[in-house]
């Protein structure tokens, strides 16, 4: 390209061709590929002279965060995995430690415990009335293991509705996991003499209140009363292997 | 080109370019660990992928700054894609070592693909356009610094004791000396496959 045609192309760039000198200068870049494969590359590079200069501070602070950024990162993946060499005496230690965990978890096998058992789901309560902000506090609560708001909840429903066998099956749950076993298992004595839906459940709880509290005899006893259509016939029978 | 639909992870392009230190911070735990693996199941090592993520990510920075780049694919996709076309260029320049790629990551995401490829373009004429540059004479790096930096052309006359016209013709000169090295370069045909 001659001279004159840089100062074409900055005068078109700019705009300031007259009407017949800018269809002239559109005819050629059709018709010229050479000319039209340096004029594209000369309006690249002002693009990038314009956002190089002009976005310098910008972009300088920007590389500079990126580079502590990413130094930090990869640091961290790269810390060197301390190798530690044990003395005599640490590996008597280690042995021990181990053995130690070795009776827990093996004294943790060797009897069922409540937890293992107590799956209920997420609850969701029957709307019955007008009670629904206080229905759901109790859910909520109970369903993130509240269970002292859920229990307070459940009482207060229960003022208005004291024969709900739902809220008496759950107000029971959430004392057996607070440790009333007392006020729970009077509740679900109560269900289990009753007739309604909760009937077998209330067994299976009452099962599981007592395995909480270690009462082994006593838990065993209670399952081999849970009838075969229960639901957690299955579960029971189980834990009734386990038990004995 | 058609209108496409710009992916919700243009949050990343757009914390990028506004520097967020914690949308930066949230790249590298999302999606460097995976070019690290690439990289180092491919002939690389940590530190080589700490520099080709940085670099890819102030390519990134860059294309959005200088033209507003829509992400209409997972920044994922179109970041693994950047990483690993910027990896096996390293790796064909040094030619002397023995090339095993391990292709087991694919990307069928068209977008992703056509971006990613606009973007590594991007980043080599970039490379290409600021190398050329450093080969100008002073005369020209200063009026051009000092043209794109004070917006007034008349301003820029009078810092350099030059007449306005003059500066004016001397800037398209100098883009033009600039325009002939790259094209002289034998990385600009390569460019263009």
């Amino acid at each position: 390209m001659e001279d004159q045609d840089y100062i074409l192309f900055e005068n078109y760039l700019l705009g300031d061709l007259s009407k017949e000198d800018s269809d002239t200068f559109e005819n050629r870049l059709e018709s010229d590929s050479k000319f039209k494969e340096s004029f594209n590359t000369y309006k690249e590079l002002s693009t990038f002279l314009e956002n190089k200069f002009e976005n310098e501070a910008a972009s300088t602070t920007f590389q500079n965060n990126l580079k502590n950024i990413s130094k930090i990162y990869f640091e961290k993946q790269e810390a060197p995995k301390k190798v530690v060499r044990f003395k005599p005496w640490q590996y008597v230690m280690a042995a021990s430690i181990a053995l130690l965990i070795g009776i827990t978890v093996f004294n943790n096998l060797s009897k069922p415990v409540y937890s293992d058992y107590a799956n209920y789901n997420d609850i969701s309560l029957t709307v019955r009335g007008e009670q629904d902000a206080l229905m759901h506090t109790a859910e909520n609560a109970f369903n993130i293991k509240d269970f002292a708001k859920a229990e307070e909840a459940i009482k207060s429903l229960m003022v208005l509705d004291k024969d709900n066998a739902e809220l008496k099956f759950y107000s029971a749950v959430a004392n057996i996991e607070l440790n009333n076993y007392d006020t729970a298992e009077t509740m679900l004595i109560s269900l289990k003499n009753g007739q309604s839906a909760y009937k077998n459940k209330a067994i299976w709880y009452l099962a599981l209140s007592n395995l909480k509290q270690k009462e082994y005899d006593e838990c065993l006893e209670i399952l081999r009363t849970i009838p075969e259509d229960a639901d957690d016939y299955n579960k029971a029978q189980k834990l009734i292997k386990k038990l004995d | 080109m058609s209108e496409k639909k710009i992916h919700e992870d243009q949050k990343y392009i757009d914390g990028l370019l506004k520097n967020n230190s914690f949308i930066i911070q949230a790249i590298y735990d999302k999606f460097v660990p995976k070019v690290i693996n690439y990289i180092k199941q491919n002939s690389g090592d940590a530190d080589r992928a700490q520099d080709v993520v940085q670099d890819t990510l102030i390519t990134i920075y860059n294309q959005a700054s200088e033209k507003k780049l829509e992400l209409t694919c997972p920044f994922d996709a179109y970041f693994f894609l950047l990483c690993k076309r910027k990896w096996l260029n390293e790796l064909k320049k040094s030619s002397l070592k023995e090339v095993t790629i391990n292709e087991e990551v694919l990307y069928k995401d068209d977008d992703a693909q056509e971006l990613a490829f606009e973007t590594s373009l991007f980043g080599e004429k970039q490379a290409l356009f600021t190398e050329m540059f450093q080969k100008l004479g002073t005369a020209c790096k200063e009026l051009l610094s000092a043209t794109f930096k004070i917006k007034s052309m008349e301003e820029v006359a009078s810092s350099l004791g030059v007449s306005y016209a003059y500066a004016r013709k001397k800037k398209s000169l100098c883009i033009g000396k600039l325009t002939e090295l790259v094209h002289e370069s034998p990385k600009f045909n390569q460019l263009n496959y």
